[in-house]
This record gives structure tokens, C-alpha cells and sequence, in this order.
């Protein structure tokens, strides 16, 4: 019965626009079925799970959120949030398992890790140029970039992927909440809500 | 380029701005042009095997997930092809109502991001939407003003702006209020403000003077622009029910790609998308839309592959304008879906996604297991028809210095919005001029 397998509470009320009360959103971008592609998400998941993770992100007003599919739908989802930290997949030739960090706020991301590995139209990296371009970034952005070693259709995260993203986890929510205990840079005092 | 230097070859390692990243390949021997290949390397085959075993109501959150930018075509033509199997027909009424709406909120979606940050630079003689931005700042933001209220309906009907969550099989899980519905209206009605500008912007462009003249095929239904139902129509005859695809379309293996290129049985190359639905079913755009074409001058069939900016950006208007008409009726179903119970049968469901028509058959048995599916996006339906694009664009190019020609090329395909990733992940652009060619 087409009934039975899903009940109506696995119906989410449309997202809030999450930045309006967040002050700082934490977003795991990807794809669940290309294998490594879903790091980001799985980071997100992971600090979602753990109610421990989940108490520090709402006590410091810090959203986690997952982003599949199209790239330029983050411009809306990081208004009016003061600094976003991003993680999702990259391919860029390094180890699997490396961490990239960069720091997109200081300028342009470097054009090794814009070549998107995702399914998305416009890049990650052309997202956020493009919204640097009509100075709709946050005051502060941080991308991390998971070097996958595998982005064919199939789920599941390749070994060196999946031994980091606990540590990762841990280590974008620390920076998520240095970001959010920060003085509110000048430009952005104003209309952030808080 | 001379008699004297027989190869060129033009080689381009990623399609820009093309949904997924794409290869293509085209030689010159002279004048002439000798080979060229769009290339796919991965076809939707994982997805095919996937839904083998699972229930038959899984079908539309599972395909939802092989294109980022068009969820609720998957989900449309699965749960269609559900529904048929189950002898179970939503053909009218507020469930369908709501499909519809949830359908144009996509269309406003992918084609606003086509337009103006894919194809928009092409014309305007930017490299990018980021590029554009520097100069064009306005442009950049009615697009992406534009397709935020596409998003908004995805997120009121579908649950969520991207991968949809609402839709299953027989209707909704749950069935947005009429006063939900009324806070999309405002941006609805911006939104529909700004396509008939850009129908305007649009039929400014420098266009190339290109003819290409493929069958064109689109679902079509007496009265109403095809969106989310109809019969299989082509400009040469073919007028089938959605059924009898399999009859009619053949897929074949070609050798420079995974993928299979569909072609009609005993006729050959064919497209769909935008300028096929216009061709076939122009004279049921709503009158807004009808008069922006007009105001264009897009006479009853566009042959310009260039020119499909314009008829994307009429389907801006037709789609907008829809989704405000469908609010001002709407009335709350009693029940956000009907009932529907598995037998052992096949479901055919085709629908048209933005970028063309979007085909699902699916074998179930008498407990709703999957025992067999197919899907054929239509990005591998318009393959073929894409490649001959190329080869008209660069027998007319062929002047053009190798970059200019190059990229004249990849705006021969993002004409056609190649959702590649429906297909593929990874895809490799090679455009290959021999050493002589330079």
C-alpha cells in the first residue's frame, strides 16, 4: 500500500530560512549517491546525531544544514548569517582523505578545488565567487574540501573518507562556534537580528 | 585552415556551464566536417539497478536523486508510471493541480538558471555567470531572484527546495493549505514580471544564423501546454501513447560513448525540450505567453537552436503565470493522495522535464517489488540530434579561429541545457585540432 511505508510525520515542514535566526550555518554539501561526494553530508549527519553536537550548534545559534543538488540556492540559504562554514567533496589529485581549508572570505578559492566533482550546474567554487561578485557572502566563509577517492553512483564513503569524518566533524563545529562567539565584523552589524 | 592542411581537430577537455561536466570531440579533413562526438561515459544504469527489488513506492524519492536540477520530473514520470501500472489515473482535480504547480515551480527553477547564468554569458560574451556578474550585477540577481521563487514553490508543495519530499506515489503525503499556497503569489507574480522582460532581453540576442531541422517530439494534450501528461507527438507523424514507447524508440550502443543514443525506429535522430513543445503545442501557451512569443517574433516553430533562449525564457512566462492560476483555484483535496494497490503489471510515464521529455517503465509484481526498470532521460533522447547541431554550427564556423570556434561549439550544446549529469557524473569535453589545424 502506498501508504504504509512512509508516514506523514516523515514530511518536513518547509526548512526556515534557517539564517534568519542562525547566526552562523554550518552546511555539509553533496551528493548521497556518488560514494565520496557525500562527505559534507555525512559531517552534517554525524554532528545532527550526536545530541551532544547538536546542543553546542543551537546554543551558539549555529544551523547544520545539508545542501544536494544546485549550488546557487546557498546564496539564499547563508543570508543573513555572519559567516558560513562549508564542507563538501573535492577532487583536486591529492591523497584521499586530505583536508583542504580555505579560507573564501580572504578571496577567490583557488581554481584546483573549483573544478566541481558534484552533479551540481554552477561549481561550489563559482557559487561563491558569484556571490562575493554581488556581495552576498557572509563577513566570513570557510570552505573544507574532502579529497574523495571515489565519485561514481553508488553510496557508501571510500575508506580514508570515512576514518575523517568524526575528527572533521569535531573540528568545523569548533571553528562554527569561534565563528559565532566573534564580534560582528562592521558591515555586518546591522541586520543580522541579533 | 586550408585545402592543403586536411585535420583539424578540435579538443576541449570540460563543457562549461552544461549540467555535469561533458566531452566533446569534432575533426575537420579540409572544409569538411568528418566526425562529431558528444560523449557520455556513464548511463543511468546504477539507478536501473537499484530500484530492482525495492517497493514500487520508492520509485520517486529514489529517481529524484539522479539530477540535482530536475528532481520532480523523475518523480513525476515515476509516480505516473506507477500509477498506470496500478491502473490508477490523477488526471484531473487539485492532486493533479498540485503536480502541476510543483512542476512549474521546476521549470522556473532549471530555467532561469539556464538562461541567465548558463546561456546568458554566451551571448553577452562572458565566460561565466561570474564574469557576467562584474558588469551585468542586475541581470545576475533578476535570475536569481527569479528562480527563488521557483524555489519557494518547491519548498511549499514539495516540502523542500531540492530533492522534493512530498511526492509519493497516488498523490501527496500531505497537501499544502490554500493560504500556504497565497504566499507564493507576491513572488509568483515578480517573478512573472521579470520572464516577460526577459522574453523581451532574450529576442535581442546576436543569434548565429543556424537552421537544424531534427523530428521534434514532445508530450502533447488538447488544451494545455504538455507539462505533466499527454500523448508522445512528433512534427512527422509519430502520435503514440506513452505505452507504446518501447515500440517506437530504439537505444543503441554507439561506440565513442556509454551511453545509449535513442533514436526513432526506421527514422533516426530526433529532439525534445523546449523547441519541440513549442512547435507542437505553441498554440496552447496561455495568452500572456503567447503574446510575449509573438512580441518576439517567434513565428509558430523556431529552428534556431540559438534561439531556444527565447522560447525557455517564453516558458518562463507560461510557467509563472500557470502556477498563479493554479493558486487561484486551488482548493484543498479531501485526501492528499489516493489510494493505490500494487498487481502484477507494467506502468509506462513519460512527462517533460525542462530540458525535455523524461520517459519511465517499470515492471511490478502483485506486491509492489520492482522486478524490471527503465528510465531514458531526455538528455540521451537529444544526443544525436545535439551532435548534428554541432556539426551544422561548425560547417558554418568553420572561418571562426580554433578558441571562438571552440567555444561557438559549446554554446551549439548548452542550446540545448544538457542535463548531462542525468546521464552521467563524469563527462569529458575533447574538441581536437590536429597540429595542422592551429
Amino acid at each position: 500500500m502506498a501508504s504504509e511505508r512512509k508516514s506523514s510525520s516523515s514530511v518536513r515542514t518547509p526548512p526556515p530560512s534557517v539564517s534568519e535566526r542562525a547566526s552562523v550555518v554550518l552546511i555539509g554539501v553533496g551528493n548521497a549517491l556518488r560514494h565520496d561526494d557525500a562527505a559534507g553530508l555525512e559531517v552534517v549527519r554525524r554532528l545532527r546525531a550526536q545530541a551532544n553536537a547538536a546542543r553546542i550548534a543551537a546554543r551558539a545559534q549555529i544551523a547544520l544544514l545539508e545542501h544536494e543538488g544546485e549550488p546557487l540556492a546557498l546564496l539564499d540559504m547563508w543570508e543573513g548569517a555572519r559567516a558560513a562554514v562549508l564542507v563538501d567533496a573535492v577532487s583536486s589529485g591529492a591523497e584521499p582523505g586530505t583536508i583542504h581549508r580555505v579560507d573564501a572570505s580572504r578571496g577567490p578559492i583557488p581554481a584546483r578545488l573549483r573544478s566541481s566533482t558534484s552533479t551540481h550546474a554552477v561549481g561550489l567554487g563559482e557559487a561563491i565567487e558569484l556571490a562575493r561578485e554581488l556581495r552576498r557572502l557572509p563577513a566570513r566563509v570557510l570552505l573544507y574540501g574532502v579529497e574523495g577517492a571515489r565519485f561514481d553512483a553508488g553510496s557508501g564513503l571510500s575508506r580514508p573518507v570515512q576514518a575523517l569524518i568524526a575528527p572533521l566533524a569535531d573540528a568545523v563545529l569548533g571553528e562554527a562556534r569561534e565563528l559565532a562567539a566573534a564580534p560582528v565584523p562592521p558591515r555586518y552589524a546591522r541586520g543580522v537580528g541579533e | 585552415m586550408s585545402e592543403g592542411r586536411p585535420t583539424r581537430v578540435i579538443r576541449t577537455d570540460y563543457l562549461a556551464r552544461v549540467e555535469g561536466e561533458g566531452a566533446m570531440y569534432v575533426r575537420l579533413d579540409g572544409r569538411t566536417v568528418a566526425d562529431v562526438k558528444l560523449r557520455i561515459y556513464e548511463p543511468p544504469r546504477f539507478f536501473e539497478a537499484m530500484l530492482r527489488g525495492r517497493a514500487f513506492t520508492e520509485a520517486p524519492d529514489i529517481t529524484a536523486r539522479i539530477c540535482g536540477i530536475c528532481p520532480v520530473a523523475y518523480q513525476m514520470s515515476a509516480v505516473r508510471a506507477m500509477e498506470d501500472a496500478c491502473g490508477v489515473a490523477i488526471d484531473a482535480g487539485p492532486l493533479r493541480d498540485l503536480r502541476r504547480l510543483l512542476y512549474c515551480g521546476e521549470w522556473i527553477e532549471s530555467h532561469s538558471l539556464h538562461v541567465y547564468m548558463l546561456h546568458a554569458p554566451d551571448f553577452l560574451g562572458y565566460t561565466g555567470a561570474v564574469e557576467m556578474a562584474r558588469d551585468h550585477a542586475e541581470i545576475v540577481e533578476q535570475g536569481l531572484q527569479m528562480k527563488k521563487a521557483g524555489n519557494a514553490v518547491m519548498t511549499v508543495v514539495g516540502g523542500r527546495e531540492v530533492h522534493p519530499i512530498n511526492v509519493r506515489v497516488g498523490g501527496f503525503y500531505r497537501a499544502p493549505s490554500p493560504a500556504q499556497l497565497r504566499s507564493l503569489v507576491d513572488p509568483l507574480e515578480h517573478a512573472r514580471e521579470t520572464a516577460l522582460a526577459t522574453v523581451r532581453w532574450a529576442a535581442t540576442l546576436p543569434f548565429p544564423d543556424v537552421t537544424c531541422t531534427p523530428e521534434l517530439v514532445a508530450l502533447s494534450e488538447p488544451g494545455a501546454y504538455p507539462i505533466d501528461r499527454g500523448r508522445i507527438v512528433s512534427d512527422r507523424g509519430l502520435d503514440i501513447a506513452p505505452a507504446q514507447f518501447d515500440e517506437h524508440v530504439v537505444e543503441e550502443h554507439v561506440e565513442h560513448s556509454n551511453a545509449l543514443h535513442a533514436r526513432i525506429r526506421e527514422r533516426g535522430t530526433y529532439l525534445t525540450g523546449p523547441l519541440a513543445r513549442y512547435a507542437q503545442s505553441s498554440q496552447t501557451l496561455r495568452a500572456l505567453a503567447r503574446d510575449a512569443a509573438l512580441h518576439a517574433g517567434l513565428g509558430p516553430v523556431c529552428s534556431n537552436p540559438f534561439q531556444s533562449i527565447v522560447v525557455r525564457a517564453v516558458e518562463l512566462v507560461q510557467a509563472c503565470d500557470e502556477a498563479l492560476a493554479l493558486i487561484e483555484d486551488y482548493q484543498e483535496p479531501d485526501a492528499p493522495a489516493v489510494e493505490v494497490t500494487p498487481r502484477a503489471a507494467v506502468g509506462h510515464g513519460a512527462t517533460e522535464a525542462p530540458r525535455g521529455m523524461l520517459y519511465h517503465r517499470y515492471e511490478i509484481d502483485e506486491d509492489g517489488t520492482i522486478l524490471d526498470a527503465r528510465i531514458v532521460p531526455p538528455t540521451s533522447q537529444n544526443q544525436l540530434a545535439i551532435e548534428e547541431d554541432l556539426r551544422a554550427v561548425v560547417e558554418r564556423s568553420l572561418d571562426l579561429p580554433d578558441e571562438q570556434l571552440s567555444l561557438r561549439c559549446e554554446q551549439a550544446i548548452r542550446n540545448h541545457d544538457p542535463c548531462i549529469s542525468c546521464a552521467t557524473h563524469f563527462l569529458e569535453l575533447t574538441v581536437d585540432r590536429g597540429a595542422d589545424g592551429v
